[in-house]
Order: structure tokens, then sequence, then C-alpha cells
């Protein structure tokens, strides 16, 4: 039997899949890291931004800083960062869409090929969601992944002010969309 | 102790991230196809996650082997959340996919690696007087302790929800349709 490997996964699998990690990894992060959480991504851009804060002496007494550099989670966080890159490395290669890509082909569509206007974008929008992330108290992972799965008041909120938002800013950057020669 | 945490967080992200990209999540067209609300593959995935992790989580929690504690509500919730969700629109992916995303090539995510620690930075300089703005008042996040019902009468209306919404938008929209 042939397996094609380009093909997408479900999302019925790919769902199951995340919700067994999130219960597995929760058993072992009480075990090593003292936590009652399964996983999140947050405190890992957390660790880097406390090794930029570091390199500042007036900084390292900041408690966000503090935090971010010697609670272990942060620490176990920015592994998971890593291992993410790994993880989208390898299925990217057996599924055969690796591809070194400066700009996302229906950006480019939209908004054209400017290198300069793209990363201007980029920088403001991963800026927002550092900040957002940290302020809400986790990203995606944390807070609807996990949150909403914890059925957490918070997490609610804030999943909603995720999608909330970030529907208003899709229309604003397309607001009409048509043509069949896009590809992904 | 050291190597164990980093063998464990390499391994849960590589997992992670290896289901990300297999799904099709890490998408660009897909996420702005979900927030333009054409394409629902990954509101489909997460609600799968979601639904299937809650009902999990509160049943080996009344088996006593864990302790589900939800997250309490604040300001900081709603107003982040937003700010949030107006960069992922931007960007067109959130934090774990954008690492996932960085492993299949995609050069725009490494720039952005550096904005979300810059952003964090930013949070961590200005948190005090913009805490102080906010007041800090705070809302327990365990539903069923504020409406002071059995748990599982949230948990199975929602389950319910959540299925009726994965039901409704798979019946409607076709994942595979070319939207832009």
């Amino acid at each position: 039997m042939k397996v094609d490997n380009s093909k997408e996964w479900h999302w019925f699998t790919g769902g199951i899949l995340v919700s067994l990690l999130s219960v597995g990894t929760y058993f072992i992060f009480a075990a090593i890291a003292d936590r009652n959480y399964p996983f999140g991504i947050t405190a890992g851009f957390g660790y880097i931004a406390a090794q930029f804060g570091n390199l500042f002496s007036g900084l390292s007494e900041n408690p966000v800083i503090k935090r971010f550099s010697e609670k272990p989670d942060a620490f176990i966080e920015f592994f998971i960062l890593i291992g993410l890159i790994a993880g989208g490395y390898i299925a990217s290669k057996i599924s055969g869409t690796l591809s070194p890509e400066n700009i996302p082909a229906v950006w480019e569509k939209y908004h054209g090929k400017s290198f300069v206007k793209r990363y201007v974008f980029v920088l403001i929008g991963s800026v927002l969601l550092g900040y957002g992330a940290a302020l809400a108290g986790g990203c995606t992972t944390g807070n609807i992944l996990q949150g909403w799965a914890h059925l957490s008041l918070g997490s609610i909120v804030a999943g909603a002010s995720f999608f909330a938002a970030g529907i208003i800013t899709a229309k604003i950057l397309y607001p009409k969309l048509g043509g069949n020669d896009a590809s992904n | 102790m050291l190597l164990i945490n980093i063998l464990f967080g390499l391994a849960v992200g590589f997992i992670f991230g290896f289901i990300l990209t297999k799904t099709g999540v890490t998408k660009y067209p897909r996420v702005m196809g979900m927030l333009l609300l054409k394409d629902f593959k990954i509101l489909k995935f997460m609600l799968t996650a979601v639904t299937s992790s809650m009902i999990l989580f509160y049943l080996l929690g009344d088996f006593g082997l864990l302790k589900v504690v939800p997250k309490n509500l604040d300001w900081g919730k709603l107003v982040g959340g937003l700010i949030f969700g107006t960069g992922m629109g931007i960007l067109g992916y959130c934090p774990g996919t954008m690492a996932a995303r960085i492993g299949e090539g995609k050069k725009d995510s490494i720039f952005a690696l550096f904005g979300t620690a810059i952003g964090i930075l930013i949070y961590a300089l200005t948190i005090k007087p913009v805490k102080s703005l906010f007041l800090s008042g705070e809302i327990n996040g365990d539903i069923s302790i504020l409406l002071g019902i059995n748990r599982w009468f949230i948990i199975i209306p929602a389950a319910v929800i959540f299925i009726s919404i994965i039901y409704f938008v798979n019946k409607k929209f076709d994942d595979n349709k070319k939207i832009f």
C-alpha cells in the first residue's frame, strides 16, 4: 500500500492528537515543573525576551523578566519552541511542502511583492502579538487549546477577544476577495 | 533534572509542531480564511481538541488523578486578547504556528519571533503603569464555583455547543474551496 504523505491530515485526527498530547503533558509538567497546567508557548517567548532584558543591568530586577528567566516552566517552554521548529521542519519535509518563502503568496497577490511593506507589517503584528499574549496570560495554545478545555472564564474572554480583533483586522486587510489563481 | 526538562520540552514541541504542520493549520491562507469566516478547518481542529481535552481533563479530575485550575478573569484578558488578535490578523499566524512555520522555511516568521520577544519586553517595561490603569480586580475563573452548580452541568452543554458548531460549519463550508 502506498501512503500519500503530501495530503493534509483530517482536522479530527489533528484535534484528537492534540488533546492526547495536552493531557499527557499535564502529568509530566506536574511532576517536573510543579505546575498544574498542560503547556503553552508564550513563556518560551518570554524566556527569549528575558535574555534580551538581562543584557541591560537595570532590567534584571524587573518582575516580569525575573519570572521568565527563573521559573523552570519558561525554560521548558523555550525548548518547546525549539521542538516546534523541528516538528514543522520534519513534517513539511515528509509532506514535500518545505519551501523557503519570504512573503506568503496570498499576501503577495493582494498587497504586492514589496519586501519592506510585509516586514514592517510583520514587525508591528508580532510586537502586538507578544504584548497581547503577555497581557492576556497566554496565546492561542494556552488560552484556547488549554484554557477553553479547562472552561476558564479568563480564557473564554481572551479567546473570544482573539477572534473578534482578528476578524476585524482580516476584513480590513482583505476587504474584497476574488480570483481563482491563488496558490498556497 | 535540567536534561529532563530540555528533552521533555523538545519532545512536546516536536510532536505539537508535527501535528500543526501535518494538519495544515500553519498555512497563511487557512488562518486568514478562518478570520474571514470562509475556511473553518482550523476552528474544527481547535474545537475538536478543546472538546476532547475538556472531557478527558474533567474525567481524570473526578478520579482524583489531576487538578483542573481555571484561569481567572481580569481586564488584561480582554485588552490583551484584543491586542493579540490584531497582531494575529496582521501576521496570519499565532506564536505556536509561527515556530512551526520557521521550520517550514517561512522567513517572515523568523523575523516575527524577535518581534514577539520585543513585544513581551515592552510588556515587562510598561506593566506597572498599565496594571494600575486597569485596577487589578480579578474574578474567579471557575464558572461552576461562580454559578454554584456541579461542573458537569457546564461541561456537557459546552461540549454540545462545540460539537454543534463543528457540525454546522462542516456542513456549510468546504475546506478546499479557493477563497483568495
